[in-house]
């Protein structure tokens, strides 16, 4: 029974329900229609024997058998009822159904639509026929996990590309010089040369790799986090202290300004890396002599650190992407820096492990990088961070 | 002569490992497979076992925790392809005393095996010397020739890590991990050790008669006398 009852149409099952209750109600009315009748005709009839007796004592002539009478009135009734009432039943079922598969077909017809969306074919989208009713606000919500879908399987090939992309090219310059070195007989300074050169890229071809497994370990969240109460003033300062040196080299001023016990909850290695390569995106973008500000601040439910620089800004049509992996606005120019174009990639994971948030803001004077992160219950500085 | 016996079953990679150690005039035996390691291992004496966790017939964890319940305590080096904590954990908790992650340099292989073969030998050493270069650890005082140089904390710890591993090359892992004490190595930190590479290579190189210093490209530093 539920086994068919699961498997029929929800046009069917609607249409049984609906003729299951009318029946019933049907029922119901009869049966009071009928007793209400029966007592009425009972009253009448009383009457009658009452009538009869007294125009019997008066001697006129009494009804011949009133009571045989009325059990052929009563009769009839039941007779109309009962055949009467399961066509309308019938026929109440029939509209109900034909009514159930008018209100139903479009459902029919978005699945047949969202049958053909696949992988391949992301970018179509359900029609909506009208946007105001259930059905209609049922496609919109399917359309719109459609477009995210969309959205992630195009970022996926498109990080899928560009992982190829930087794999190959260490590979083909190992080949390449390695097929140089065996043409023809060399000096072995040259040897030396070609071989050095080769292990840079498999040095490079090694760190991606690294990377690449750290991010595809982030994004299946089987990276364990070990979580401590940090002072945010501190990581800034400890991360300024080691790229200090860069940012010397490039006669640049690497400044800290920090407002007094900002604590995060936060994984402190995880948290250094994203610092580290929002300051040193800073001081490579940064031109020579200008100042990098890093500044922490925090109201009373958010922690945040700015990082802003005083480059040439970021154009906002690159600003979206900035932190997609292998995202570069200079090709080149990352590339001879040293980079894969997954530093701020790398950041944004970093961050949102953490709970919080990266953003850009940019214009031409310049990038302000934020990390906001939600402030630590743990304000006073007295307290033991463990026991929070 | 230093026993070391290599078990990996990749056949290149035993080869380069065997010629490496060679080099370093190491007795070097090379076992295949899981089963020859752990006889051989069992059977002789060696000073040191570098040995590949992902073995065919017998995984190196086995055999690890085999010779350790039958209280040989040989050093042992892990090799492992995987870098999870987990394998790490592993390895450590059955008795392994350091343990590399494919691919490593060769250089901070070799540097691997120098401090484990010399564990239990307390370095006393309180001056470090090449060529005309001396490093005093006590008053942190650094003289080439007659000229006293002045270094800060980091350039001081690099050179005498330099100097510890002389004549051997220091790959930037090594710098990263055991200068830097920074737990993995990235684009940024790989900068700052150029960096500061070059400033420590200007004040100690700059006026004495010869370099010492010198950069080997494609993979790290050499603190040497002559030619790198």
């Amino acid at each position: 029974m539920s086994g068919w009852w699961s498997g029929a149409s929800i046009r069917v099952r609607l249409t049984a329900w609906y003729m299951a209750v009318l029946t019933l109600m049907l029922v119901a009315y009869a049966s009071a229609t009928f007793l209400a009748v029966r007592h009425e005709f009972r009253e009448q009839l009383e009457e009658q024997l009452h009538h009869d007796l007294e125009s019997l004592a008066g001697g006129g002539h009494p009804e011949p058998d009133p009571e045989a009478r009325l059990q052929q009135q009563l009769r009839e009734i039941v007779v109309v009822l009962v055949l009467g009432l399961p066509l309308i039943v019938i026929l109440a079922g029939v509209g109900g159904y034909v009514l159930a598969r008018r209100a139903l077909a479009p459902i029919d017809h978005l699945a047949a639509e969202a049958r053909r969306i696949t992988a391949e074919r992301l970018d179509q989208r359900l029609s909506v026929p009208n946007e105001k009713d259930e059905i209609g606000r049922l496609a919109a919500v399917i359309n719109d996990t459609f477009a995210r879908l969309d959205a992630s399987f195009g970022q996926l090939r498109r990080f899928t590309a560009d992982a190829s992309h930087e794999l190959r090219t260490p590979l083909a310059v190992i080949r390449s010089i390695g097929e140089m070195g065996l043409r023809d007989t060399r000096a072995p300074a040259e040897y030396k040369e070609a071989i050095g050169s080769m292990l840079e890229e498999v040095d490079r071809l090694t760190r991606l790799v690294d990377t690449l497994l750290r991010l595809s370990r982030g994004d299946a969240g089987t990276i364990r986090l070990s979580l401590d109460i940090l002072d945010l003033g501190d990581l800034a300062r400890d991360v300024a202290a080691s790229l200090g040196i860069l940012a010397e080299e490039r006669q640049q001023q690497l400044e800290v300004a920090a407002e007094a016990n900002v604590r995060v909850s936060a994984d402190r290695v995880v948290l250094r890396d994203a610092i580290t390569n929002v300051v040193h995106n800073a001081i490579t973008y940064g031109p020579a002599g200008s100042t990098i500000a890093m500044r922490v601040e925090a109201d009373d439910v958010e922690a945040a650190l700015s990082v802003a620089d005083e480059g040439p800004g970021i154009p906002a049509e690159h600003r979206e992407r900035i932190f997609d992996r292998f995202y570069r606005i200079d090709e080149g120019r990352s590339r001879a820096s040293g980079g894969a174009g997954l530093g701020l990639a790398i950041a944004r994971w970093a961050v949102e492990a953490n709970g919080g948030r990266i953003s850009l803001a940019s214009s031409g004077t310049g990038s302000v990088f934020r990390i906001t992160l939600p402030r630590s219950c743990v304000f006073s500085t007295n307290k033991n961070p463990n026991g929070a | 002569m230093v026993r070391v016996l290599v078990v990996e079953d990749e056949r290149k990679l035993a080869q380069v490992l065997a010629a490496a150690l060679e080099a370093e005039h190491y007795d070097v035996v090379v076992a295949a497979t899981g089963e020859d390691g752990f006889y051989r291992a069992n059977a002789e004496r060696f000073d040191l076992v570098v040995l590949d966790l992902m073995l065919p017939g017998r995984s190196g964890l086995e055999i690890l925790h085999t010779l350790r319940e039958r209280q040989i305590d040989t050093p042992v080096l892990i090799l492992t392809a995987r870098d999870g904590v987990d394998d790490r954990v592993l390895g450590l908790d059955r008795g392994a005393d350091d343990y590399l992650v494919k691919p490593f340099a060769l250089p901070e292989l070799l540097a691997r095996i120098r401090a484990l073969l010399r564990r239990g030998r307390p370095s006393d050493q309180l001056r470090l010397k090449a060529a005309d270069l001396e490093l005093d650890l006590v008053a942190r005082r650094v003289i080439r020739g007659e000229r006293q140089i002045e270094l800060t904390t980091r350039e001081f710890d690099l050179l005498e890590y330099l100097l510890r591993h002389q004549g051997h090359l220091v790959s930037r892992e090594m710098l990263a991990r055991d200068v830097w004490k920074e737990p993995r190595r990235a684009t940024p930190l790989d900068n700052v050790i150029d960096v500061q590479m070059t400033r420590l290579r200007k004040k100690v190189d700059i006026d004495g008669p010869a370099r010492l210093i010198h950069t080997v490209r494609g993979v790290g530093f050499v603190l040497r006398e002559g030619e790198p």
